[in-house]
């Protein structure tokens, strides 16, 4: 390691952690100094995480979301080069810091899953008559083996409140929150329509279809997961109306 | 390496709170500075709005995460990302600090002092002749404003960028407030550290308020103070015609306050060349 790598390893170290000692050479001027940058550093990422998290910090409160983005920073130090990444995690950080409320989580990782698809790869999807007019030509096989692209960003997680609910009422303009239990568990799936990142509440098994697809397994796979869960004759008009809502939704950009 | 012609005007940083006024208004600006990082993004709205934005005016990419003192080199992923950002809005220049921000592990997101030493020369020439050939295009380097100085500095801050200057062939952006503020902080002489640059090859001016204090601190959220406009007026009377824009990153104000510290600068301007405003 050259001398410059060495003397940047240590302010960085410095600047990570508060206890550390300070080079032997260094004045009370330069403690100061180091001190400035420090708080930049920390007041830097605390602010981004405060943009990213809105929603998360009018659930838990002022101090304890300053308590949880410090602890975020001390625990998770960025590495990437993008102030916009450094919120990566802050989900599963809130996830320990409020065990006993689970629904902190579940928002923190809505606001980042809406932040990323914000800047997600641009698609056009598919509209039901665009679909309709390329697979009119297909078989039973072909429908079998067929694959779905769904536009970038989509990102779906399993919840078990109402974030339909408790996501409007952090708005800023409602003085409580609305936190409902769901009665079964759900997904929430998040995705970009147009300019504006968007989530619905889905059920397991339409989410596990979208996850399978996701992972590359072909139509005939979800629809195998529909006909474990409905039978038969129940799976084939179900079928037709998931893919039909997908395609209004917006989800799906391209078949293979 | 291909020059870069001088720009002279007057501009302003693109910020989201005036999104609007540029988009739909007039702004009597002659060109715009973004944020490179802000747009270096795979699709989405900013990247729509900067389109919408370089189609009215000349944009300019100003990075702050370049990290061009790292020993640990160029994050060549980084480079891709900005240089088809470049290839898509076609920038008057591409622009970073004379900094480093991270080390292979972490990215402190901040501005982060260099000693001044002959191995820390070398390694930034290094780095920035990588930058320019990853870019295709010369860049702009801006001297940071600093709060503290390291025991092992050899030379002063002006000296190693004549020298960087000298070695890579790079353009300078003048920021006439973080000379202010470090020249408060470590105790030189502004008019000295001007003097010492090779000033044939400032290519933009940057001006921005700070807050006073035992330790001056560059805040960018507040108007450029008096002592600033004078250095301005000293530095753009030596510099000649260049790019001039005014910075401003926290409490942001509406966009009429701003042209209006621009106007001061045309006029401050106009007086340094000896024609009127």
């Amino acid at each position: 390691m050259n001398a410059l790598a060495e003397q940047q390893h240590s302010f960085m170290a410095a600047l990570l952690d508060e206890e550390r000692m300070l080079p032997a050479d260094w004045s009370g001027r330069h403690a100061v100094g180091l001190a400035i940058y420090r708080n930049n550093y920390r007041t830097a990422i605390v602010e981004a995480l405060r943009s990213t998290f809105e929603r998360t910090q009018r659930l838990v409160g002022e101090s304890a979301f300053r308590r949880a983005a410090t602890h975020h920073v001390i625990v998770n130090p960025p590495s990437s080069w993008t102030l916009d990444m450094a919120g990566e995690g802050f989900d599963e950080t809130c996830r320990q810091l409020f065990a006993e409320d689970p629904e902190v989580a579940e928002i923190a990782w809505l606001e980042w899953a809406m932040h990323r698809a914000f800047v997600a790869r641009d698609a056009v999807p598919l509209s039901a008559q665009a679909f309709t007019g390329i697979c009119a030509s297909l078989v039973d096989t072909d429908w079998e083996d067929l694959r779905l692209a769904f536009v970038p960003g989509l990102t779906l997680a399993p919840v078990c409140h109402d974030l339909s609910r408790l996501w409007p009422s952090l708005n800023g303009a409602d003085e409580e929150p609305t936190i409902l239990s769901l009665e079964t568990p759900h997904y929430a799936l998040v995705w970009r329509q147009g300019e504006r990142p968007v989530f619905v509440l889905k059920s397991d098994i339409e989410a596990r279809m979208l996850a399978a697809l996701e992972s590359g397994a072909t139509w005939g796979d979800a629809c195998a997961i529909l006909v474990g869960a409905l039978g038969e004759d129940g799976a084939v008009v179900e079928a037709g109306q998931i893919l039909g809502q997908w395609l209004s939704q917006g989800l799906i950009c391209g078949i293979d | 390496m291909s020059d870069i012609a001088p720009f002279h005007g007057f501009g302003l940083g693109l910020r989201r709170a005036h999104y609007t006024d540029f988009l739909e208004g007039a702004v009597p600006v002659d060109f715009v500075e973004v944020i490179s990082e802000n747009y270096m993004v795979e699709g989405g709205k900013p990247l729509r709005v900067l389109e919408q934005v370089r189609a009215k005016h000349p944009v300019i990419l100003h990075g702050v995460s370049m990290s061009i003192g790292s020993a640990h080199g160029l994050d060549e992923n980084y480079l891709a990302r900005l240089k088809a950002l470049a290839g898509r809005i076609e920038p008057l220049w591409v622009s970073d600090h004379l900094c480093w921000t991270r080390t292979s592990a972490h990215n402190s997101h901040d501005l982060l002092p260099l000693p001044l030493t002959n191995d820390a020369l070398d390694i930034v020439c290094d780095n920035i002749d990588r930058a320019q050939e990853a870019l295709g295009r010369a860049m702009l380097l801006e001297n940071p404003s600093s709060y503290m100085t390291f025991p092992n500095d050899e030379m002063t801050e002006w000296n190693f960028l004549a020298a960087i200057v000298r070695r890579t062939g790079c353009y300078l952006l003048l920021d006439v407030n973080n000379v202010y503020v470090s020249a408060q902080n470590h105790g030189f002489d502004t008019t000295e550290y001007i003097a010492g640059l090779p000033l044939e090859r400032v290519r933009q001016i940057h001006l921005a308020g700070h807050t006073p204090g035992a330790i001056v601190i560059d805040t960018h959220d507040r108007e450029v103070c008096e002592e600033v406009w004078a250095l301005y007026a000293e530095a753009i009377a030596l510099c000649g015609p260049v790019a001039t824009m005014v910075e401003r990153d926290d409490r942001i104000p509406a966009l009429p306050e701003l042209l209006a510290e621009l106007d001061r600068a045309r006029a401050v301007a106009a007086t340094g060349f000896g024609i009127s405003a």
